[in-house]
């Protein structure tokens, strides 16, 4: 009796709150016209179009990187619906998409040597240049890189660095490159991204390796000097590594640029080191998968993201390198003079990207990160 | 005697000191519910606030991403247990070739770590090309549904007295007719608990979700997400709420059972 | 014995049993058979699973470093299962036996929690834990510590955080079982002179023991498998096996070796569970 009264009372709370979604779903549709009250699965099929005719959108972008209120404007603005998906490295989102079936996310984020790795494997597809037209606000030291000549298959969204972040009122030493997190005096104070390719290519910098070694002399170096850091690292975050370095959970950090930028606006005793070995440096992209089932507005949407304005917004919000000069110019001298937002060229100069590698060198590297996060 | 209040009292601490830590984390959401702050990760307390709370009707995200959860559990629920319930009765009343096998079936989801169970079915999803989203959602769902609504109508039907559907039987009614107006009434509890279970773990599965979601959002998994950037209070002021309407039930269903047997002669 | 039933049983039987059959076959026989056949494959350059026969996947079972993270893993589980028994067992005793007249109140204020979402409570947890947590600043604001106490991000946290969200399973099973007891043997044991410890052996826990067992399979294994509590609470440095599995269908892109890890852990599971049939376990009375 008990239970069966327990099951009717649940059946009437899901009524209740369904009818708080409901509601909800009525108010949010601020120039969405496409959201019905009563609608199920937002997003679970890419190809059906919205009842405003618009048509939908599916991103698939970083964690930390797109502000909703850039999104919730191309919403208004177009009334595309636009559904959201994250994801915290370039490997977690290659191996989602190939799991989903071919199309099912319209837009990805990689960054530069997943964007050749993609277009190796075929997964993407050719921008539309003649939708293009705000790729003119793009600095074309920017464009035209080795793994995706001529821009066909992605433009430029944000760049950085993989830096260090110390926390000067706790960490009274000089911190001046990667070798120095591996300190055994820092035990449990540093915040790592969680991503295997950054971290063992930083402990490969800081022994003056390539992040790319595939010599296996040279791998069991890296190896050695990777363990070493299991012992400092406190906690491992891709996402958002700021909230520790706020919060005080960790007091030295690796992270990216714009992520140490955002810490030190909260506690100005957090500064950024460029590491002297060479930093992790990433640029990553726009670009539309094959098959994708709304490859025109994909097209509308990043062209969209070019626009000064909304680079700019971009900016404000994330600060990572701005490829876009027309929001540049917008930016002013807090963005031009703060280093961690706008990465000096000289330590881009410097740093080292990563690339791709065979599969059995990733195996061994795959190794080298279980044996670290045990 | 003395002792024995003694002991009462040692044992109230102990179990308040039990409630006292299931409860803290939850203390901890509803509180920051309330919380002022604006800037990422929301965790220093700037004040007290309703604001969230409005901010909560305009996350359309969230609330989709919930309203997901709610259809997900509530078509899982009825499938599992429809299924279910009519497999338990036939397995029990009935003996055929390869029942051992379905029984060992029927663990299989129970028993394996979830994780095993979401791999494999999204194994199966991808080779095949069920498209991921509300539709593998809810095999996902029933998959691991099913047998806990098994398990809970067959304890309800051990030592059921078969005679009395005989006896429906000889008096002429026929075998589907036994089954809803016999067989199902003297099961209800058995069939409630399990639906009611099937329900509770669907609402908060996380780990099967995960794997086989596609691009549909769940609730849980809009938490995950949440808390990698941080989690802003409108999902704690969402928690909060669903938190009250089930205690709000839990306490007029309890205080209802109580009226009902004081006023039993 | 009527004639006319026994004759026609089939069709009843296709009715009622073969939409059950056909699911578990569907979707739990085919999906494991799959993924043991995947656990023999390997990938190519484009980390597509091609059915090129390898039992590279399995070496999991020799690496040393693989064995580590199963033992780790294990004594996670093991410690987790060791906490909710010893915390939930008294528990559900008084709730049962001492305090039987609130009794339902207190058990559905057991079950309320499991209602919330497991995830925000493990992120209430990291929130009252945390280095600017509350805790912490309660302790800082008494005095009653500098610095803050690193209480997160360790092996710790991850066993306490397991407990806690598996805490129900413990209670529930070990509740029914201890509904089940025969008073008047409690009260035969206390007049023939049995103090209370002895009562406790020699009745009341060889009488639960089914609950025990119960309660501890439905906490060990999924500790196994609860990689998001590792992630939340130990900050990824304290991976289960469920991490393990989890990244191979993620940033490692290697399907087959995550098949294998399963199939690994899968043996692990039935090894348990014939264990616990061994001693005398009821398999029936899982999940109720």
């Amino acid at each position: 009796m008990k239970k069966k009264q327990l099951l009717g009372a649940l059946l009437a709370a899901s009524v209740l709150l369904g009818g708080l979604s409901a509601c909800g779903g009525k108010i949010s549709t601020t120039g969405n016209a496409s959201a019905p009250a009563g609608s199920t699965a937002s997003g679970a099929s890419a190809g059906e179009a919205a009842s405003s005719g618009k048509g939908e959108l599916n991103l698939y972008i970083w964690t930390e990187y797109v502000p909703d209120s850039v999104i919730q404007d191309f919403q208004k603005q177009t009334g595309i619906k636009v559904n959201v998906s994250t994801f915290s490295t370039n490997e977690d989102m290659l191996a989602k998409v190939k799991s989903e079936s071919a199309g099912a996310f319209d837009i990805v984020q990689p960054s530069d040597y997943m964007v050749e790795q993609m277009i190796k494997q075929g997964m993407l597809q050719k921008l539309d240049r003649s939708k293009l037209t705000n790729l003119k606000n793009v600095s074309e030291a920017f464009l035209n890189q080795s793994y995706d000549p001529g821009n066909q298959y992605s433009v430029p969204y944000l760049g950085g660095v993989a830096a260090i972040a110390v926390n000067t009122s706790k960490i009274k030493d000089s911190i001046t490159g990667y070798a120095d997190l591996f300190n055994p005096k820092y035990k449990k104070t540093i915040v790592a991204l969680d991503d295997y390719r950054a971290v063992i290519g930083m402990a490969a910098r800081s022994l003056g390796l390539s992040m790319n070694e595939t010599d296996g002399a040279k791998i069991a170096q890296i190896r050695a000097q990777t363990l070493k850091l299991k012992d400092n690292v406190k906690l491992y975050d891709s996402d958002s590594p700021k909230s520790a370095l706020i919060s005080g959970d960790a007091t030295l950090g690796f992270c990216w640029s714009a992520e140490i930028a955002l810490a030190m606006k909260e506690n100005p005793a957090i500064k950024i080191v460029f590491p002297k070995e060479g930093a992790y440096v990433f640029f990553d992209n726009w670009c539309i998968t094959k098959g994708a089932k709304n490859a025109s507005n994909a097209n509308t949407f990043i062209n969209y993201m070019m626009e000064a304005q909304t680079a700019k917004a971009v900016s404000d919000e994330f600060p990572y390198l701005q490829p876009n000069k027309a929001a540049v110019g917008l930016l002013g001298d807090d963005y031009k003079n703060n280093p961690a937002e706008n990465v000096p060229e000289d330590v881009i100069n410097k740093g080292e990207h990563v690339k791709n590698l065979d599969t059995a060198t990733l195996a061994k590297y795959n190794e080298i990160w279980t044996e670290l996060k045990k | 005697m003395k002792s024995e209040k003694r002991r009462r009292r040692a044992g109230a601490v102990y179990c308040g000191f039990i409630y006292l830590l299931l409860f803290l984390p939850i203390a901890v959401v509803v509180v920051n519910s309330f919380n002022a702050t604006e800037s990422k990760p929301y965790l220093s307390w700037k004040g007290f606030t309703f604001d969230w709370y409005g901010r909560l009707l305009q996350n359309a995200g969230l609330l989709d991403a919930f309203r997901n959860t709610l259809v997900l559990a509530a078509v899982s629920t009825i499938l599992s247990t429809v299924i279910g319930t009519v497999a338990a009765v036939g397995m029990f009343k009935y003996r055929f070739r390869g029942k051992s096998v379905i029984d060992a079936l029927l663990y299989i989801p129970v028993v394996i770590p979830e994780i095993v169970l979401g791999i494999a079915l999204l194994t199966l999803f991808a080779t095949v090309n069920i498209p991921r989203g509300m539709l593998s959602l809810v095999l996902a769902h029933v998959t691991f549904c099913i047998p806990f609504v098994i398990f809970n109508v067959r304890a309800r039907l051990d030592g059921y007295d078969r005679s009395i559907e005989e006896a429906s039987m000889d008096l002429g009614a026929g075998r589907l007719r036994t089954f809803f107006h016999i067989t199902l009434p003297v099961l209800a509890p058995g069939i409630g608990g399990g639906a009611l279970l099937a329900f509770t773990l669907s609402i908060d599965d996380v780990i099967v979700s995960y794997f086989t979601n596609g691009q549909t959002k769940t609730f849980p998994l809009k938490v995950m997400e949440s808390i990698k950037s941080g989690v802003s209070p409108d999902v704690n002021a969402l928690s909060t709420l669903i938190l009250l309407v089930t205690v709000l039930l839990v306490v007029l269903t309890q205080s209802g059972l109580i009226r009902r047997l004081r006023h039993k002669p | 014995m009527s004639k006319r039933r026994f004759r026609s049983s089939t069709a009843p039987v296709l009715t009622m049993v073969g939409p059950v059959s056909l699911w578990l076959v569907f979707f739990v026989a085919v999906p494991l058979l799959y993924v043991f056949v995947m656990s023999f494959c390997s990938i190519d350059e484009n980390y597509n699973v091609v059915f090129r026969f390898t039992l590279a996947n399995y070496r999991g079972l020799l690496d040393v470093d693989y064995l580590q993270i199963y033992v780790q893993s294990i004594l996670i589980a093991f410690f987790a299962t060791a906490l909710c028994l010893l915390l939930g067992y008294p528990f559900a005793f008084l709730i049962s036996r001492t305090f039987k007249s609130r009794k339902t109140i207190l058990y559905m204020m057991v079950i309320i929690p499991f209602w919330t979402n497991s995830l925000i409570r493990i992120y209430g947890w990291r929130t009252f834990l945390g280095a600017s947590g509350w805790l912490n600043q309660a302790l800082m604001a008494l005095r009653l510590t500098d610095s803050p106490v690193e209480l997160l991000f360790n092996r710790g946290a991850t066993i306490l955080g397991m407990a806690y969200v598996l805490f129900p399973f413990m209670v529930l099973p070990l509740y029914t079982a201890i509904e089940k007891l025969d008073q008047s043997q409690l009260e035969a044991s206390a007049d023939l002179g049995g103090r209370r410890g002895a009562t406790f052996f020699n009745v009341i826990l060889p009488q639960t023991v089914s609950g025990v067992f119960s309660g501890c399979i439905m906490v060990f294994i999924p500790s196994l498998g609860y990689f998001y509590v590792a992630d939340i609470l130990g900050g990824g440095n304290s991976d289960v096996i469920g991490n393990l599995i989890e990244r191979q269908f993620q940033s490692g892109n290697n399907w087959p070796l995550g098949a294998a890890l399963s199939i690994i852990l899968i043996a692990v599971t039935l090894l348990l569970v014939k264990l616990y049939q061994k001693c005398g376990g009821d398999i029936q009375s899982l999940g109720v």
